[in-house]
């Protein structure tokens, strides 16, 4: 196993002094730069803000959006409502236009939300049809309705009562970077966040998400409310360059062309964002000069949207990944795997303490006709590792499907140290205590070793518990991007992960599937080691015999859905009917 | 009067529901949704506009060039899909033809100018009266019945010839297609130069009745898709039935100035609530 060492640390003052930087830049330009060329620069930092809302929503969580321009109309439609209505007077003085922006992030936030609802059962190019059609709706309806500012034959008071003239201009162009900045913050921080984790989670895994004691519909609506958001606050700044709105700004053709354009540039980064917003400016400027009709802008842009999707790439991605390459080069990366890392002392098989935590009675699953689990009652005791092994087709894991709340319905009941957990949500079950892993790679290589540990841990295990555990497992350290990790140690790092979460009972799904030999045996001497060392208990589900039989204080058997033997190793082991099921009869003649 | 009102909005819902079982087959078959459905084929009218009117061709010839044109650009369309992003996800793939309908719709406004003119009609004139004197008139049955045809035709060619058994089974498992000798990329491309085909008909049908701007028409495909997502981009039946609906609850609405914003909202909140009930057993996006 390769294990990449990076460099980058973690700075968290960094955006925060880019963002400063940025502003001083944006005064200096704004200064040296005639009032009359500043409307192109205006409306590239617009457009940017657009792209970055889009960026959270289709880029980070994975949800093609087709309504963005929706967003930013209702976001100026609230802007000049309040404008032109004026019911506040002067409260807020100079600063009317900014509460007022805030209130139509908000609007628009709310707004989100519920277009974002349908997300919740609708996935892929259905929610992007339904979005397409919320757009083309707006459309119509401001179309009949017109703006507010229109309507009134008025224009909308410019913020901190800057002018109309080209004085006002340079005016909005500073505003314009003061609120790209802090929109592109905000953003960055909350890409970090917990919001960041789980929207980058649910893009890769909604299971993986639920799973991890997060909920996947608050992950998709945030990202619509966040992604409206912005949305909304680029309506209301384009609303201070322009001062009067109109439908033709907003149609859902226009919509389509910025989805084309963030996936093009990849503007769930900042970077990109403003490299897209330039795009959108720059690119019908340079035809205009040449005297070539706008319309070829488009039709650039439909051949570089053309080869970015056919390509399966962007701009920002291939960047970064080019230059990673290059950094990747300077360090070594150091082979250091399970099998080859420190020897850990030898543990003897762990004794529980008599106490049944997980208790599992007469549990029966049925898809149609089919019983795929019948009456299986399982006690796990507190302080131990229970092996479940049994054929392809058992029931494993049905099993485990059903204990975390993924199946819709099953007989029978289980308690989790006397706390009913049968009609409680995947989430609530994880954080109630008890946790699962995968067979498949649910871990999403968009975060990097520590946001997932984090994400995962739920602020369970504290900074130097988490590099604890990731060295008791031998795993990379916190800054690796999971991208850079190979699949076995994904899987590693998913049973360290749910470990720092410290759950009462643990159950992992074949852990070891894809390690080599040497490779199962130090995972087993670890694993011993997991009840005592980080107090959680652990269900096993392994094909492996030895590795089962080295870690397991007792084992159950389950075959075609039902229980056919359970106890100590030995007993199991040794029971007729169980070598019948596992070897096949004729191994027996 | 509100009979006269739904009968008018037969003729956009027969299109819709035309444009929805071309996306469904497209959909099932070729696991793209296409927005560029509708803009291939207005590109392929206005061609036939340009050989009548400016070269003065007869009207058969220019409408039979136009639909080869929307058949060839679709299927041109559809190799570059099937050549880059044969693996890709569907979003992926639907993604590109996005692009592909903002080019078309850009370099029509360059090629054709920006005047509208009216297509060339091929059928026009009232057909009959209905008892309560609403008129039907000839395009709408013959769009109608082309709307009828098209979703039993597509059906029984799939269940019944050989060639649509093919296509399914490069739909279902296209690599297992492909390992039983299966030209999988020529049998793509050739669905999407049928489904061009039948998109460049309609516009030359519809286009003259119609607003026929190039973004107007391009944007039937977002009342059509509606329409095959009433079927979830899974059945054409839904899809036939989803678009006539649209189209005569539109038309109804048309009747009452005082709803006319809840007219533009009726069709895509009927869809959402009608696919949340019909989806509501897709809690996870997959199923282990």
């Amino acid at each position: 196993m390769l294990r990449v060492r990076v460099a980058s640390q973690e700075k968290w003052w960094l955006p925060l002094a880019i963002g400063g930087i940025a502003i001083v830049v944006g005064i200096i330009i704004a200064v040296v730069i005639p009032a009359d060329s500043l409307f192109r620069p205006t409306t590239i930092l617009v457009a940017s803000i657009s792209l970055m809302g889009l960026g959270v929503v289709t880029g980070t969580a994975g949800m093609i959006a087709l309504c963005q321009l929706s967003f930013a109309a209702v976001g100026a439609w609230i802007v000049e409502w309040f404008s032109v209505n004026d019911i506040w007077g002067n409260i807020f003085g100079n600063f009317s236009f900014v509460v007022y922006m805030l209130i139509a992030g908000i609007g628009t936030a709310a707004i989100g939300v519920v277009v974002g609802l349908p997300a919740l059962r609708l996935r892929g190019v259905n929610l992007a049809v339904i979005t397409l059609g919320i757009a083309a709706a707006f459309d119509l309806t401001l179309q009949k309705t017109s703006f507010p500012a229109l309507v009134a034959g008025e224009h909308v008071a410019r913020p901190f009562g800057l002018g109309p003239d080209f004085g006002g201009d340079k005016g909005i162009f500073i505003f314009a970077v003061v609120v790209t900045v802090l929109v592109a913050i905000g953003i960055t921080y909350l890409q970090y966040s917990r919001w960041g984790s789980s929207w980058k989670s649910v893009a890769f895994s909604e299971r993986g998400t639920a799973s991890a004691g997060t909920s996947v519909q608050f992950a998709k609506l945030t990202a619509f409310a966040v992604s409206a958001f912005v949305g909304g606050i680029a309506g209301g700044l384009f609303d201070s360059q322009i001062t009067q709105a109109n439908f033709s700004s907003f149609s859902p053709l226009q919509s389509l062309g910025m989805y084309v354009l963030s996936a093009v540039v990849g503007s769930h980064l900042i970077d990109m964002a403003l490299l897209g917003g330039i795009l959108f400016v720059v690119i019908p400027w340079i035809l205009q000069l040449f005297k070539v009709p706008l319309e070829w802008s488009t039709v650039i842009f439909g051949v570089l949207g053309i080869q970015a999707l056919t390509t399966g790439s962007n701009l920002g991605t291939d960047i970064r990944n080019g230059l990673r390459r290059r950094r990747g080069r300077a360090l070594v990366p150091t082979e250091v795997g399970l099998a080859s890392s420190d020897a850990i002392a030898a543990v003897e098989i762990p004794r529980g303490t008599g106490k049944v935590l997980l208790d599992i009675k007469g549990l029966t699953v049925e898809f149609g006709a089919v019983k795929a689990l019948t009456n299986v009652t399982l006690a796990v005791e507190e302080g131990t590792i229970l092996g479940l092994i049994g054929p392809n087709g058992a029931g494993k894991s049905t099993l485990i499907d059903a204990l975390t709340g993924f199946l819709p319905a099953h007989g029978g009941t289980v308690t989790l140290n006397g706390v009913p957990l049968d009609k409680l949500a995947p989430n609530r079950i994880a954080r109630g205590g008890l946790r699962r892993t995968y067979q498949q790679d649910r871990v999403p290589p968009t975060l990097s070793v520590g946001a997932y540990m984090r994400f995962v841990s739920r602020g369970q295990a504290k900074p130097s518990e988490i590099d604890e555990i990731l060295a008791f497992f031998a795993c990379p350290p916190v800054r690796t991007p999971l991208s850079l990790v190979d699949v076995g140690t994904r899987r590693l790092i998913e049973v360290a992960a749910s470990i720092a979460a410290k759950p009462q009972v643990l159950l992992l799904d074949e852990p070891a599937a894809g390690l080599s030999h040497d490779e199962h045996v130090a995972f087993g001497d670890r694993l011993r080691q997991v009840p005592s060392r980080y107090g959680v208990t652990i269900l096993l589900i392994e094909h492996d015999l030895d590795l089962v039989r080295s870690v397991s204080t007792s084992i159950t058997v389950l075959n075609f859905g039902e229980v056919l033997a359970s106890g100590s190793q030995e007993s199991v082991l040794s029971n007729p009917e169980v070598l019948k099921a596992y070897m096949g009869e004729t191994e027996l003649l | 009067m509100w009979l006269n009102n739904v009968v008018a909005g037969l003729t956009p819902g027969a299109t819709y529901a035309i444009v929805g079982v071309l996306l469904t087959l497209m959909s099932q078959l070729t696991r793209v949704v296409n927005f560029a459905q509708v803009a291939v084929g207005m590109f392929g009218g206005y061609i036939s506009l340009t050989l009548v009117t400016k070269m003065h061709l007869p009207i058969f010839v220019g409408v039979t060039v136009g639909v080869l044109v929307a058949a060839i650009l679709s299927a041109l369309l559809g190799w570059i899909i099937a050549t880059w992003l044969s693996e890709a996800s569907t979003s992926a793939r639907s993604a590109v033809t996005v692009a592909a309908l903002l080019f078309l719709i850009s370099l029509a406004f360059i090629l054709f100018g920006y005047r509208n003119q009216p297509f060339p009609t091929i059928v026009a004139g009232p057909l009959f009266k209905l008892p309560g004197g609403a008129v039907v008139s000839k395009v709408t049955v013959v769009v109608i019945v082309l709307a009828i045809v098209i979703t039993v035709g597509s059906w029984a060619f799939l269940k019944f010839t050989a060639f649509g058994v093919k296509l399914r089974a490069v739909s279902d498992r296209q690599m297992a297609a492909e390992l039983l000798g299966l030209n999988v990329k020529m049998l793509n491309v050739s669905v999407w130069f049928v489904t061009g085909a039948i998109a460049g008909i309609t516009v030359a049908l519809v286009g003259p009745s119609a607003s026929n701007d190039y973004v107007t028409l391009s944007s039937v495909v977002i009342p059509g898709a509606a329409a095959a997502l009433v079927g979830a981009f899974r059945r054409m039946d839904l899809a036939l039935i989803g678009g006539l609906a649209i189209g005569a609850i539109q038309g109804l609405f048309a009747g009452f100035p005082n709803l006319l914003i809840i007219r533009d909202w009726v069709p895509i909140i009927f869809i959402i609530l009608f696919l949340l009930w019909n989806q509501r057993k897709e809690v996870w996006d997959v199923a282990r």
